[in-house]
C-alpha cells in the first residue's frame, strides 16, 4: 500500500526563478541588472511596510513605554516625576502570594479551555464541512456565543451558576447532585463555572478557523486515499490533518495566549472573590493598575505575563513546526 | 472509484442522520444562553432573572426595545460603530494580507525575527498598553474621533490576521504563481490576481473576526472619545447599566439589537468557505 | 467577481478614512477667547441605566437656570458608564486630558487630591468656607486632604435598615430590631422560619462600619494615622463577634463573604429570602419597577452601645487641577450647593447635602425622611488616598473569621496591623 504525500503544500518558501532577469543581463548590461535585483530584494519589505511601520508605532513604542513603568514607583499624572525603582516591583511580584495564586488559576483556565475547544472545535467543523441544507444556520449557531458581547454572557453564566440558577436546578433533576452546590464560593468550582463559559464561547471561533482551513483539503488526494483502501481515520490523519496544520497551530497558539489572558468573565461573575480566590493574571493586574493606580506594578504583571505567553508560543511554534517535517 | 462512492453513500444515509443529531443537540447548547437573553429582552423588568427561568417571555412586551432605540443618540452610536467597523475591516486586511504575502513567499533577512516581533503584539494585554497610546493619540491629534478609534485597531489586529493568512498563503500552490512569473507577471500582479482570491476562505475568516473586535471594543473608545456623539455601541451598552442596579430587559434588547450586524457579516462572508480552486487547476 | 471586489474596496477605503480624517480635523477644541462663552466639561453618572429622570433635570431645569444666570458660561456634561469612570478619570489624568468638573465618587477624592490631579478649593474659591459650613460634616469630611478641602458634597446617601414585614410576621415579630439586642432574639424567633434575619453582600468599610461604629467601637483615630488599639478594641471586636454568632447559626448568609451565587439583597428581601437589610434610597425605585407589591419598611440602624451610626456615601464635586477656566468651574460649584440644584436632584433620589434643606427635603419627599435623619449622626470611611486597600484588607481579613478559621479578635488584630501602613501612605 503506497503511503500517500501531498506533493502541494510547503512550508518553505523559496525564492522566486531567476528566469526573467536573465534577459535584461545579456542585452542591456550590468548596471540595470543590478537596480532590478536590488528593486527584487527590496520587494518583501515594500510589501512588509505599511503595515509594519503602523504596528511599531502604535503597538510597540508603547509596549516600550509600559515596560519602562515597570521600572519607576509610576505616579500617574501626566509630567509628574517618578522615582526609578529598578526591579521591585518584579521582587514584589514574586513575593505576592496573591501574584501566584492568580498565576496558577490563568494556567489552569488555560488548561481546561484549551483542548475541548480544539477537539469541539474541528469536530464540529468537520460535520459542517460537507455540503448539507441549512449548513449555514447550524454555523451560525455554533458562531453566535462568540459574536455575543463578553459582559452579557458572564452576567448570564453568573446568573445560570447561581446557588438557585439553572445549572443547579438541572442538575438536582437529573439526581446529580444535591442541587446546592454554591459554585461561586468557592475557587475550583468557580473554575469550573469560568471554563464552561470560556469553552461555550470559543467552540465557534476555533470552528471557523478549521472550517477554512479544511477548504484546502484537496479532493484529489482524498480520492486517491480512498483508492488506495484506506480507512477513515488514515485519511483523517495523512490526508485531513495535514492539511489543517497549519490553521491547528494558529488556533492553539492563540488559545493559550487567549487563556492566559482572560478577564472580562472572572471580572464580572467572581469579582477574583471570594477573598482573592479566583483571581487570575489579569483581573490581578486591573485592580493594581486601576484601582489602586499602582502603574508601576501592574506594568511589571503585564511584562512576566507577556513573557510566559511568548516563551509558551515559540515552544508551541517550534515543536509543532518540526511535528510537520515527519 | 464509482464503485467506492456508491459504498461511501450506502453507509451515508446512516452517518448523515446521525450527524444532523449531534449538530442539533451541539447547537441547541450553543444558543440556549442566547436564547434566554433573546427572552428576557421581551420581558417587563419584573421578570426579568427570575427562578425557576421562564423561557416564554409571558407577558410579552417590545418595550426595552423601543426604550433602547429611543434612548440617547443610540442611533448615532449604531453609525459610528458601524463606520468604524467597516473602515478597520477592509485596511486591516489590506495591510495584514501585504504583510502575510511577504512572509509567505519571501525569503529575505530578519524574516523570521519580523514576524516574531509581529506575534508578540498579540501577547501583552491590551491594557497596559492604555496609558502609552493614549499619549501618543495625543500627540498625534487623534483624541476624541472615530479616525483614532480606527487607527488603533487597525494596528492591533495586524498581528492576529496577518499570523492567520501566513499560514493559509503558504499553502497556495507554488506552481501555479511560478506560472504567472513565467509569465512575466510581477509579485504585485501575483498577490493581487492569484493569492489573495485563492485565499478567500482565510480572508472571510479574517473579516469576520476584525469586524467582531472592533464592533464590540470598549476599552480604547471609552478612553479616547468624550463627546457623545462620537461614542460606539459597546459604550451606549455600558451606559444602560445603572450605579445601583440595571435594567436587564433593556440591556439585554440593545445586546440583541447590537449582534445584528455582526450576524449579517457572518452570514454574507461565510459563503466563501467554498473549496479551493487548487485541486483543479494543477490537474489539468 | 474577484476583480470587481477587489476595485471597489480600495477607493471605499480611501474615502472612508478621508471622512473619518476630516472628522477629526473638525474635533479639535473650541478655543475659548478672553471674551468669547467658556465652556465647561463635567463628567458624571446621572444618565446611567437609562436614568433619565436625571439627566432630564440636569438638561432642561439645572444646567438652563446656571446658565441664565452666567451667561458667559456653557456647561457640557458627558455621561461615563459607573464603573469606568475611575478607569477614564486615571487614563484621562495620564494624559493630561481631564473635563473642567467632576462628580467623583467620595472615596476617590483623597487619592487624586494626593495626585495633584484634584485642585484645592479653600483658601482659593471665594465663598468656600460658607459654602463648606452649610454641608453635613459627614459628607464634608470626604473632600479633606492634609488639612485642605479638593471639593464640595454633592450629593449624598447612607444605609438604613429595609424590612420585610410579612418575613417578620411569619415569625410573630410586628417591629424591626431597633437595637444589637433586638437583632439576636430575632435571629432566633426567624431561625425556626429558616429565615436569616439578616444580610448583606461583602466585609468592606461600606458593610460592616456602621456595625462597628453603632457597637461603640473606632476604625482608627482622630488623625487617620493610626488602626491599631482601635479598630481592635474590645467594642469594634464585641460588634464584630455578634455577626460571626449569627453567621454560624446560619442566621446570615454566606452573601456576606462574597459568595456571587447567592441571593442578592435586591432579590432577597423582596422575595422574603431576607427578614433585614441595610441599603440606600436608590431602592425605592427599584424595587417599584420590579417588585411592586412589596412594601419595605425602613427603621434606623440597630443601636448598640455607641448609638445608631450608619455610613455616609454619595459623590462630591470636583474641580480639575488642570482645567483651563477655573473661575468659572468654581462658580459651577457653588451653584451645585444652591436650593435649585440640590432640590431639584433630591426629587430624583439625589439626597440633598446641605443641611439647612432638610425640612424642604423631606416634604417633597417623604420617603427620605428615614435617610436625612440617619445622616445626622453618619460618620465617613477614612478619607485617605489608600482607602479602597483598606477595604480590600477588611474583606480579606474578616472573611476567615466567619469562616471559623480565626477569631475575631486575631482577625481584627491582623486587619489593624494591614491598615496601619496603608493610612500614612502617600504617593
Amino acid at each position: 500500500m503506497t503511503h500517500v504525500v501531498p506533493a502541494v503544500t510547503s512550508t518553505r518558501p523559496q525564492t522566486p526563478a531567476a528566469a526573467p532577469d536573465e534577459g535584461v543581463r545579456s542585452i542591456h548590461g550590468r548596471a540595470p541588472a543590478r537596480r532590478a535585483a536590488a528593486r527584487r530584494v527590496a520587494i518583501p519589505y515594500a510589501f512588509l511596510a505599511p503595515g509594519f511601520v503602523l504596528f511599531a508605532a502604535l503597538i510597540i513604542y508603547p509596549m516600550i513605554r509600559a515596560f519602562q513603568m515597570s521600572f519607576y514607583d509610576w505616579r500617574v499624572v501626566a509630567g509628574a516625576t517618578s522615582d526609578f525603582i529598578g526591579w521591585q516591583n518584579y521582587v514584589t511580584a514574586f513575593h505576592d502570594p496573591i501574584f501566584w495564586r492568580a498565576f496558577a488559576n490563568s494556567g489552569a483556565y488555560m488548561a481546561m479551555t484549551v483542548p475541548p475547544q480544539i477537539v469541539l472545535g474541528l469536530l464540529v467543523a468537520m460535520l459542517l464541512n460537507a455540503k448539507a441544507p441549512g449548513r449555514a444556520v447550524y454555523r451560525l449557531l455554533f458562531y453566535l456565543p462568540v459574536v455575543t458581547s463578553w459582559v452579557v454572557v458572564s452576567l448570564l453564566f453568573q446568573y445560570l451558576f447561581a446557588n438557585a440558577g439553572l445549572v443547579n436546578y438541572v442538575l438536582h433533576g437529573a439526581h446529580a447532585t444535591n442541587g446546592a452546590t454554591s459554585w461561586l464560593s468557592g475557587r475550583w468550582t468557580a473554575m469550573v463555572a469560568i471554563s464552561a463559559l470560556g469553552i461555550w464561547k470559543g467552540i465557534g471561533w476555533s470552528m471557523m478557523i478549521f472550517l477554512a482551513a479544511l477548504q484546502g483539503v484537496s479532493r484529489d488526494l482524498e480520492e486517491a486515499a480512498l483508492v488506495d483502501g484506506a480507512g477513515r481515520w488514515r485519511r483523517f490523519t495523512t490526508v485531513t490533518l495535514h492539511a489543517i496544520w497549519p490553521a491547528t497551530i494558529f488556533v492553539t497558539v492563540m488559545l493559550v495566549i487567549g487563556g492566559f489572558n482572560v478577564f472580562t468573565s472572572v471580572l464580572l461573575m467572581t469579582g477574583g472573590g471570594p477573598a482573592d480566590q479566583t483571581q487570575v493574571l489579569l483581573t490581578f493586574m486591573y485592580e493594581q493598575a486601576f484601582k489602586y493606580l499602582d502603574f508601576g506594578y501592574g506594568s511589571a504583571i503585564a511584562v512576566l505575563l507577556t513573557i510566559v505567553v511568548f516563551a509558551l508560543s515559540v515552544v508551541q511554534l517550534r515543536v509543532f513546526r518540526n511535528r510537520t517535517l515527519t | 472509484m464509482t464503485s467506492m462512492t456508491a459504498s461511501w453513500q450506502r453507509t451515508g444515509r446512516l452517518a448523515v442522520s446521525a450527524r444532523v443529531l449531534v449538530l442539533t443537540i451541539g447547537a441547541i447548547i450553543m444558543i440556549l444562553p442566547f436564547a434566554y437573553m433573546l427572552s428576557t429582552s421581551f420581558k417587563s423588568q419584573q421578570y426579568v432573572l427570575a427562578t425557576p427561568p421562564q423561557w416564554i417571555p409571558h407577558p410579552a412586551t417590545a418595550s426595552n426595545y423601543v426604550d433602547a432605540w429611543n434612548s440617547d443618540h443610540f442611533p448615532r452610536y449604531f453609525l459610528n460603530s458601524l463606520v468604524v467597523a467597516i473602515a478597520t475591516t477592509v485596511l486591516s486586511l489590506l495591510l495584514s494580507s501585504m504583510m502575510a504575502y511577504a512572509f509567505a513567499r519571501f525569503d529575505f533577512p530578519g524574516r523570521e525575527t519580523l514576524f516574531r516581533i509581529l506575534l508578540l503584539g498579540l501577547m501583552i494585554p491590551a491594557m497596559m498598553l492604555i496609558v502609552p497610546q493614549f499619549i501618543l493619540a495625543k500627540y498625534l491629534g487623534l483624541l476624541d474621533s472615530l479616525a483614532g478609534l480606527v487607527v488603533f485597531y487597525v494596528a492591533s489586529t495586524l498581528s492576529l490576521n496577518t499570523f492567520l493568512l501566513r499560514g493559509f498563503f503558504e499553502t497556495v500552490p507554488r506552481e501555479l504563481e511560478q506560472a504567472m512569473e513565467v509569465d512575466g507577471a510581477g509579485s504585485i500582479t501575483r498577490y493581487w490576481r492569484l493569492v489573495l482570491p485563492l485565499a478567500r476562505p482565510a480572508l472571510a475568516t479574517a473579516t469576520i473576526f476584525t469586524f467582531l473586535a472592533s464592533w464590540d471594543e470598549y476599552p480604547w473608545a471609552l478612553t479616547i472619545i468624550n463627546t457623545p456623539t462620537r461614542q460606539t455601541l459597546p459604550l451606549g451598552i455600558a451606559l444602560f447599566q445603572g450605579q445601583n442596579s440595571t435594567l436587564w430587559g433593556l440591556v439585554f434588547a440593545a445586546s440583541v439589537a447590537a449582534v445584528g450586524p455582526v450576524i449579517v457579516v457572518f452570514l454574507i462572508f461565510q459563503r466563501h468557505f467554498v473549496r479551493g480552486l487548487t485541486s483543479g487547476a494543477v490537474k489539468g | 467577481m474577484k476583480r470587481t471586489t477587489a476595485r471597489w474596496a480600495i477607493p471605499v477605503a480611501t474615502a472612508l478614512f478621508a471622512a473619518l480624517a476630516l472628522s477629526a480635523c473638525s474635533s479639535s477644541p473650541a478655543k475659548s477667547s478672553a471674551s468669547g462663552p467658556v465652556t465647561l466639561t463635567f463628567w458624571g453618572t446621572y444618565g446611567n441605566g437609562g436614568n433619565k429622570a436625571q439627566t432630564d433635570v440636569l438638561s432642561q431645569t439645572i444646567i438652563p437656570a446656571f446658565e441664565k444666570a452666567h451667561p458667559n458660561i456653557k456647561v457640557n456634561y458627558v455621561d461615563v458608564p459607573y464603573d469606568s469612570l475611575l478607569q477614564k478619570l486615571t487614563t484621562s489624568a495620564a494624559g493630561g486630558q481631564l473635563p473642567d468638573l467632576v462628580r467623583s465618587d467620595i472615596i476617590w477624592v483623597p487619592k487624586f487630591a494626593n495626585l495633584g490631579v484634584f485642585a484645592q478649593l479653600d483658601g482659593k474659591m471665594p465663598n468656600f468656607n460658607t459654602l463648606a459650613q452649610a454641608t453635613y460634616p459627614g459628607t464634608l469630611s470626604t473632600n479633606k486632604w492634609q488639612g485642605h478641602y479638593y471639593g464640595l458634597p454633592l450629593d449624598t446617601n447612607t444605609r438604613v435598615l429595609i424590612t420585610n414585614q410579612s418575613a417578620l410576621a411569619s415569625a410573630g415579630l410586628s417591629t424591626p430590631p431597633a437595637t444589637f439586642a433586638d437583632l439576636q432574639t430575632d435571629a432566633t424567633a426567624l431561625a425556626a422560619k429558616k429565615i436569616p434575619v439578616f444580610a448583606d453582600s461583602g466585609l468592606q468599610g461600606w458593610n460592616i462600619l456602621p456595625w462597628i461604629w453603632s457597637g461603640g467601637g473606632q476604625i482608627t483615630n482622630a488623625d487617620l494615622t493610626q488602626a491599631t488599639g482601635y479598630l481592635n478594641s474590645a467594642q469594634s471586636v464585641a460588634a464584630v463577634q455578634m455577626l460571626v454568632n449569627l453567621y454560624k447559626e446560619g442566621e446570615i448568609p454566606n452573601l456576606l463573604i462574597g459568595n456571587k451565587g447567592a441571593v442578592s439583597t435586591q432579590d432577597g428581601l423582596p422575595k422574603g429570602n431576607y427578614a433585614n437589610i441595610l441599603d440606600g434610597p436608590w431602592m425605592k425605585a427599584i424595587w417599584a419597577g420590579q417588585y411592586q407589591s412589596f412594601q419595605p419598611v425602613y427603621s434606623p440602624m440597630p443601636a448598640g452601645p455607641g448609638g445608631s451610626i450608619s455610613v455616609v456615601g454619595g459623590e462630591d464635586i470636583v474641580m480639575t487641577a488642570s482645567s483651563k477656566h477655573q473661575d468659572a468651574a468654581e462658580q459651577f460649584i457653588a451653584f451645585t450647593q444652591s436650593s435649585v440644584y440640590q432640590l431639584s436632584m433630591a426629587k430624583t433620589g439625589q439626597m440633598s447635602v446641605v443641611s439647612s434643606l432638610d425640612a424642604q427635603e423631606a416634604a417633597a419627599s417623604p420617603e427620605l425622611a428615614p435617610y436625612i435623619k440617619q445622616l445626622q449622626t453618619a460618620r465617613s470611611r477614612p478619607a485617605v488616598p489608600d482607602e479602597p486597600q483598606i477595604d480590600t484588607a477588611l474583606q480579606d481579613d474578616l472573611v476567615p473569621a466567619f469562616e471559623g478559621k480565626v477569631t475575631v479578635q486575631a482577625a481584627l488584630d491582623k486587619a489593624a496591623k494591614d491598615i496601619d501602613p496603608l493610612l500614612t501612605a502617600t504617593k
